[in-house]
């Protein structure tokens, strides 16, 4: 018989992180060591110093970039969520359905965003709208992919049991289909939330704005440490989103699915 | 092969031993008529074995060189001083463009007059905001009238696209480009506002010229000559170019060719020879660069290039 | 839901199968069966795995439509009068105990009240109060299948079909859910169909028991259990279910 014991895990997060931390640290230290002595290249990877000093004097512009960023991103995700969830949903009709329509859903997944950039600018304009786009072309395919996944997968007993009492299909995709595929779609958003960031930041190359467009130029300009401190921030963007969905999926799924107990 | 013939190949190897080692050159862009004098040139004649490297949209030629991933690469003057000043010994040894091919391309129904003109009325301009002449423009015309967007890099579907897009080119290529699909085009050169770096230079790093200093001068020689041969007659090296980059088709390559011809061959290339630059020049872009903030101390000028 | 509130006192449902046929891919399941079940009957199938037992139960349930022959039902059952239990719980596990003995009702449109009221009853039935507000994950094996067992007899169904429920679950708990079944059939007077392959949990349950053959579902013995209405565990140790698992056994045997 087991107990929830997430108030065992609260308490353990700020010792949880320190594993991590270490890491970061030595390769850091190790880092500025490198450089420090020419061992390696300053012009070619920055020391981590020179990083920290490039964030703290474009601070301004880093920050706003990263709020635009993180806005555009966030919104390509909760598209490809919406989007993803409720094509799955379709897809997950029939069998028929599937074998029409799924492939398309692949081109999501194979097309290279660099070939469509152009299209991309002339359906939806420099800017935000362009980046969102590209944000959530990139995302939306694991979220297809392992919505269907779940649903399909639904225990053929539990169906029955749905059957028997003469639940109709809406009923039975709601309550039994959609709650049991949510570990699986979890999954999927786990994986859709580093991608959206990604494509949001390839989105930027193409369109402007945002941590992309910091990057695009400090290269151009040879700023290496600046683009390092915009593709860090790009990384803790990723992280925040990564780590929202898991604490998404705690919340709903701490009582009952294996993932989130101890 | 009996024991004679091999100790006989092996002596004729290691006399030419060092010439025989793999020369990289690593372009900037894909095979195109900016890079037909590298192409065209003889490197077998002179000694060398080189294999060019054909790059794409951001290769980070100047990088590259830095690191010893290539031996030589084409960079841009303005590009290799910024290098320089962030402790990248990059050192130029041959320009093909005198003058800067760089320009912006407006439509002509816009009946706009200058550059200048560009920033004055609303609109698009797609450009590099890093490089150095935007940063100039910048500074002296103010980018509050326009909104600026990232460079498609040589794709005009949105400069078609829309009559108030003005887009960053190289005069002898994306104009062409857009007349063919229809456009009215018309071209203002950067060189207008007078920055005008040597462009497509091709490099070397400072380690080069002290480790291996035999290679730099016969590659500078190639090129010279290569230079020569694509000027006279680009047509076969035109076809081999296209092999490598068959998203343009033959007759561009020689219209761009043609086009590009004026910005190569000067007064200046008639008297000191094709490819070659003068300290005035690069003391001139190192004063720009100070000005605008891009470098922060001034190298000298003479340590910028070598002349072969 | 008039179905439900006049069916305070079920009385179980009599069963008619005329020459069923069913067939899955080129194997004959079940090669025409003939089987009549009279209201309130305990009625268990015994047979070897494969046999088609299960098949047979899917079918009576109308999961599963025969390719031939007919089933009837006197009367004529309204779907949510059939329960089924599975050899697994299956509980929702994102569902209380609660929430999940009051699932039938809740897909039949009953309201939240009234469907816990009957929740909580069924669940005191199986002996499982203590235990409403837990999940699936905390509970043990023999408390999900009561729960299992709770969620079906909510809908005071008429037919109720049982699918080797008990299969999984030690023996004492066997034991204890066997009585458990036993003393629920007697207060509600269903009609009890359960699947077994357990011949000694055959004759301690049912007072009727049928054989199937090892292919094509034929009844190889149709038998009245030859023992007492009140079954306890004194009956485990008693001569008679012993002859009647013997007559049971040999019947599984030959072939």
């Amino acid at each position: 018989m087991k107990n929830p014991s997430h108030n065992r895990d609260r308490k353990g997060a700020l010792p949880a992180a320190l594993p991590a931390l270490i890491p970061f640290l030595v390769i850091t230290g190790a880092l500025e060591l490198a450089v420090r002595g020419g061992l390696v290249r300053a012009y070619l990877v920055p020391a981590p110093s020179s990083v920290f000093r490039a964030m703290v004097e474009s601070r301004d512009e880093l920050i706003q970039a990263m709020l635009t960023t993180s806005a555009s991103a966030l919104l390509g995700f909760l598209l490809s969520t919406v989007a993803g969830i409720g094509i799955a949903v379709f897809l997950s009709s029939s069998r028929a359905i599937q074998r029409a329509f799924y492939p398309y859903a692949v081109f999501f997944q194979t097309v290279p965003l660099i070939a469509i950039a152009p299209l991309l600018v002339i359906w939806f304009g420099y800017g935000t709208r362009t980046v969102v786009a590209s944000a959530f072309v990139v995302s939306i395919f694991p979220v297809i992919a392992n919505t269907l996944t779940g649903i399909l997968s639904t225990d053929p007993a539990l169906r029955d049991l749905f059957r028997l009492y003469g639940a109709s299909t809406l009923v039975t995709l709601f309550k039994l289909r959609f709650p049991a595929a949510l570990p699986q779609i979890l999954t999927g958003l786990r994986v859709a939330s580093g991608l959206a960031v990604i494509g949001a930041i390839v989105g930027e190359f193409i369109g402007g704005q945002g941590l992309g467009s910091v990057v695009d130029i400090a290269r151009t300009q040879q700023r290496v440490d600046k683009v390092f401190a915009a593709v860090l921030l790009a990384s803790v963007l990723g992280l925040a989103l990564f780590g929202l969905i898991n604490l998404i999926s705690y919340v709903t799924l701490r009582r009952w699915h294996a993932s989130e107990q101890t | 092969m009996n024991r004679r013939n091999f100790v006989l190949g092996a002596a004729l190897l290691t006399a030419c031993g060092k010439s025989s080692q793999k020369i990289r050159l690593a372009l900037n862009w894909k095979p195109e008529p900016e890079f037909g004098p590298f192409y065209a040139a003889p490197y077998r004649k002179y000694g060398l074995d080189v294999d060019i490297l054909p790059g794409g949209a951001g290769t980070p030629t100047v990088q590259m060189v830095g690191a010893g991933s290539a031996e030589f690469g084409i960079v841009a003057a303005d590009e290799l001083l910024v290098a320089r000043s962030r402790g990248n010994d990059v050192v130029a040894l041959f320009a093909v463009f005198q003058n800067n091919p760089q320009g912006i391309m407006v439509h002509a129904s816009r009946k706009l007059t200058s550059i200048a003109d560009i920033f004055r009325h609303p609109g698009t301009v797609a450009m590099q905001r890093g490089l150095s002449y935007a940063r100039l423009l910048e500074k002296m015309y103010g980018f509050d009238k326009v909104k600026i967007v990232p460079s498609p890099n040589g794709d005009v579907s949105a400069f078609l696209h829309d009559k108030n897009f003005a887009q960053q080119c190289f005069i002898a290529s994306e104009p062409l480009i857009a007349k063919r699909l229809g456009a009215d085009v018309q071209v203002f050169p950067i060189s207008d506002i007078g920055f005008n770096p040597y462009t497509d230079v091709m490099a070397t790093s400072g380690d080069v010229l002290r480790s291996k200093p035999e290679m730099a001068k016969p590659m500078v020689a190639a090129a010279r000559e290569g230079l020569r041969i694509y000027l006279d007659d680009p047509k076969p090296t035109n076809l081999r170019m296209q092999q490598l980059n068959p998203t343009m088709p033959l007759d561009l390559f020689t219209e761009t060719a043609e086009a590009q011809r004026p910005l190569i061959e000067t007064e200046e290339t008639r008297r000191n020879g094709l490819g070659s630059m003068t300290k005035e020049r690069w003391e001139t872009l190192i004063k720009q660069l100070k000005d605008l903030g891009d470098i922060q101390n001034a190298p000298a000028g003479e340590d910028c290039f070598r002349s072969f | 839901m008039g179905g439900i509130a006049s069916s305070l006192q079920p009385g179980g449902v009599a069963l008619d199968l005329k020459n069923v046929r069913r067939v899955f891919d080129d194997l004959v399941v079940i090669d025409r069966l003939d089987l009549r079940v009279d209201a309130g009957e305990f009625l268990a199938i015994l047979g070897p795995s494969g046999c088609g037992k299960s098949t047979l139960l899917r079918m009576i349930a109308r999961l599963a439509e025969p390719d031939a022959g007919r089933i009837t039902f006197d009367p004529d059952t309204e779907r949510f009068q059939t329960a089924f239990v599975f050899q697994d719980a299956h509980l929702l596990p994102w569902r209380t105990v609660l929430d999940n003995a009051a699932l039938p009702l809740e897909l039949m449109g009953m309201g939240r009240e009234p469907r816990y009221q009957r929740a909580h009853a069924t669940l005191k039935q199986v002996s499982l109060l203590n235990a409403e507000s837990r999940y699936p994950a905390q509970l043990s094996g023999g408390m999900k299948m009561r729960v299992s067992l709770a969620r079906a007899l909510v809908t005071e169904p008429r037919l109720l079909l049982l699918d080797e429920p008990f299969a999984a679950l030690d023996e004492i708990t066997r034991f204890r859910l066997d009585n458990q079944l036993r003393e629920l059939w007697r207060q509600r007077a269903m009609t009890v169909i359960f699947v077994t392959h357990s011949i000694s949990e055959a004759a301690f349950l049912a007072n009727r028991a049928i054989v199937l053959s090892r292919r094509g579902g034929h009844i190889k013995l149709d038998r009245w259990l030859a023992l007492p209405s009140e079954r306890n565990n004194d009956l485990r140790a008693d001569p008679r279910l012993g002859r009647e698992m013997k007559i049971l056994l040999e019947a599984m045997e030959e072939e």
